[in-house]
């Protein structure tokens, strides 16, 4: 579903190369989880598929069920069912989180040629959702993000992937600043989401993520590239013995 | 004070003969006309807004709103036009049990107000009312000229209603004061000069509305005056709504001041008029006092807003934070200057202020003009303007759930003014301003849901 072939990719200006030949396939039903040390390049990889401005692709292809992903619009990757769970998701004072949800679904679902939802249908979803992932009711009800918590924030994001139902899933960092708890809630609603034609990207820091969306695949990204795939247990041994040792030996 | 020195004179124009025509047509039909005493204070200030002439742009506090242009036209004091009930209903804010004083192009319309059952200790009256009944008393309550200003003079010559609002010691309204000002626009220009008077004893607490309506387009200049005295830990909450309609314009001076450890909480927004310009004027006299003043401005078209605030730190371990966001399209232009000055002996003191902008068009203007005076050593003060785009980052998080640009970029806006707009403390007013707000807003029909 998703092909990225040698992606090489530059930020401030072009001038700084991040990713250096990275390639990656995530097919339906998968889950690849990327780890990686601090600037390896794996928060520029999710904002590379998600159409952010200010990274500039030098070379290589990302191709999304055959269409050039690269050649889409921010909101087009949206409609073609791309959706990214943010590490600093922003705040939206004065605009309703339920408000916000509504209006992105209905969007997605013109792209689509769907018809909208029915405020009835979208409610009782929502509610059951927000449920599901831990989201407080009055949450819903409040302004996007505006004085959450990082943990709620974190939450929200889950809550809007898994309202929108998207074909990939990438999560930046969406451990972070979790209590083992909201880890376990969140990870509840990512694993909800797991299905035979869902692909999942989940990036991150620390192996106990993974404990809970135990994934199938796992990529270290070091210096711009994958520099070693394994499964789940590559996650484990990277606990143990750390970046420099494992890639060590890569090498 | 007299007159401005003859040096700085060119600075100042003098008025239009139009304005001493219609000063001797008026004051024999404003309230008070039998009274020598009230009479002998109109020509006093009237006198001196002559001495004094109109400012133009020249001088400082009028940098951004050459007012002379605007305001130096013959004017005849604006007649009342009908408007009944059901043209006003939609503007009734402060719920079901608000108390209410609604005028129409300045003159009380006491057929739609309201303002009975007060409990003791509180007396809220139509000034026109006072200037009739009780002129002698009226004439020393409002107090001799203190420094010249052209409006407040102007104001005070020909000063034909507005509200008394006084709550003694331990006074407390319950239900919010709803201030209606209804603006009729005219064929031809005419003027308003309402005044508001607030005094609140010790410990009183008042929430008061003030609305300003414009019901149709045309001319019409308001010129309001409001004076506001805070007694030890009183608390005032003051929702501020201006939405004027195409051609009216608005001047309006308020003075605060507030004693020990009172509290004031103003949250205005500017969502309509030719020419709306909002002065300031805020004393912390006391120690502890807690001020706040939230503002927002969104002129379209050609309208012009001008929001000039000066906040005096008097005594110590005062409080205040200035908080104004303005959203420009068109050709608009506004402007915020703002001024803290920290008095010798106000230690501790804590200022801050805000002025963040967006400009949604390449014709529109807006400017800044932060200014902080500190003569105390030991003070926390702090300014920052900014002027810029929608943010990018939050422009891509909302396109990333799948909003198109222009959708993206209609709730950005929205959300930048409507900060603001949710501090006021009053629902129906937020809920008004939010409907003006999204018809103010680029794309702003796709937002109705919002509301």
């Amino acid at each position: 579903m998703l092909k990225i072939s040698d992606l090489h990719v530059a930020v401030d200006g072009g001038s700084k190369p991040v990713l250096k030949g990275l390639t990656l396939e995530v097919e339906p039903g998968e889950v690849h989880a990327i780890m990686g040390p601090n600037g390896s390049g794996k928060s520029t990889l999710s904002y590379v598929l998600a159409g952010r401005d200010g990274y500039d692709v030098t070379g290589g292809t990302v191709r999304f069920e055959g269409a050039d992903l690269l050649e889409l619009e921010v909101e087009e990757r949206a409609a073609a069912g791309i959706f990214l769970a943010m590490q600093y998701p922003v705040e939206i004072p004065g605009v309703a989180n339920n408000y916000f949800l509504r209006q992105s679904l209905n969007a997605l679902r013109r792209a689509r040629g769907e018809p909208e939802i029915s405020a009835a249908d979208f409610i009782k979803k929502l509610r059951a959702v927000a449920e599901q992932v831990g989201v407080g009711q009055e949450l819903i009800k409040r302004d996007v993000n505006a004085g959450f918590s990082g943990g709620e924030k974190k939450r929200n994001e889950i809550l809007q992937m898994v309202m929108l139902e998207p074909k990939l899933c990438v999560l930046d960092e969406t451990d972070s600043g979790l209590d083992i708890d909201a880890l376990k809630t969140v990870a509840d609603g990512v694993n909800s989401l797991r299905s035979p034609d869902r692909g999942m990207i989940v990036i991150t820091h620390y192996q106990r993520l993974l404990d809970y969306i135990v994934p199938d695949f796992v990529h270290i990204l070091a210096d711009g590239r994958i520099r070693k795939t394994g499964g789940k247990e590559l996650a484990l041994e990277l606990e143990e013995q750390g970046y420099e040792q494992l890639l060590g030996e890569a090498a | 004070m007299n007159a401005p020195a003859r040096a700085t004179r060119s600075r100042y124009v003098p008025p239009i003969p139009a304005f001493a025509d219609a000063f001797a047509a008026a004051r024999a039909s404003l309230p008070g006309k039998e009274a020598p005493s009230i009479l002998d204070w109109r020509q006093r200030h009237f006198d001196r807004f002559v001495e004094t002439g109109l400012p133009t742009s020249r001088v400082e506090q009028w940098k951004y709103t050459n007012i002379a242009r605007a305001a130096n036209v013959p004017m005849a004091l604006a007649a009342r036009p009908n408007v009944g009930l059901g043209d006003v209903q939609r503007y009734f804010t402060g719920g079901p049990l608000a108390r209410r004083l609604i005028f129409v192009n300045g003159h009380l319309a006491s057929e739609l107000s309201h303002v009975r059952g007060l409990p003791r200790g509180m007396r809220i009256e139509s000034l026109g009312t006072l200037l009739q009944d009780e002129p002698d008393w009226s004439a020393r309550a409002l107090g001799g000229p203190a420094e010249p200003h052209s409006f407040a003079d102007l104001n005070a010559a020909f000063l034909q209603s507005g509200a008394w609002i006084e709550l003694g010691d331990g006074a407390v309204l319950e239900h919010p004061l709803q201030l209606l000002f209804l603006t009729v626009g005219q064929p031809a220009a005419v003027m308003a000069h309402p005044r508001i008077v607030v005094r609140l004893g010790k410990e009183a607490r008042l929430h008061l509305i003030e609305t300003h309506i414009g019901l149709a387009e045309g001319h019409c200049l308001t010129n309001l005056v409001g004076h506001y005295e805070l007694g030890e830990k009183a608390r005032l909450v003051h929702d501020r709504l201006q939405l004027g309609s195409a051609g009216t314009s608005f001047v309006g001076l308020n003075r605060q001041r507030l004693a020990e450890r009172a509290e004031l909480k103003q949250t205005l927004a500017t969502l309509g008029g030719s020419l709306v310009r909002n002065e300031t004027d805020l004393h912390l006299a006391g120690r502890f006092v807690e001020a706040q003043l939230n503002g927002v401005y969104m002129p379209i078209g050609e309208e012009h807003v001008d929001n000039v605030i000066r906040v005096h730190h008097e005594a110590p371990d005062g409080h205040s934070d200035q908080f104004y966001k303005g959203v420009m399209d068109g050709r608009a232009h506004a402007a915020f200057a703002g001024k803290i000055i920290v008095h010798q002996d106000a230690q501790r003191t804590n200022a801050f202020q805000r002025n963040n902008n967006l400009l949604l068009s390449d014709d529109a203007e807006i400017s800044s003009k932060p200014e902080l005076e500190i003569y105390a050593d030991d003070v926390k003060c702090s300014h920052g303007a900014t002027c810029g785009e929608l943010d990018p980052t939050a422009l891509f998080y909302l396109r990333s759930r799948g909003l198109d640009r222009a959708q993206a970029e209609s709730i950005l806006t929205f959300a930048f003014a409507a900060e603001v707009i949710e501090r006021f403390v009053d629902p129906a007013v937020r809920k008004l301003a939010r409907e003006c707000l999204v018809v103010r807003t680029p794309g702003g029909a796709g937002l109705s849901d919002l509301l």
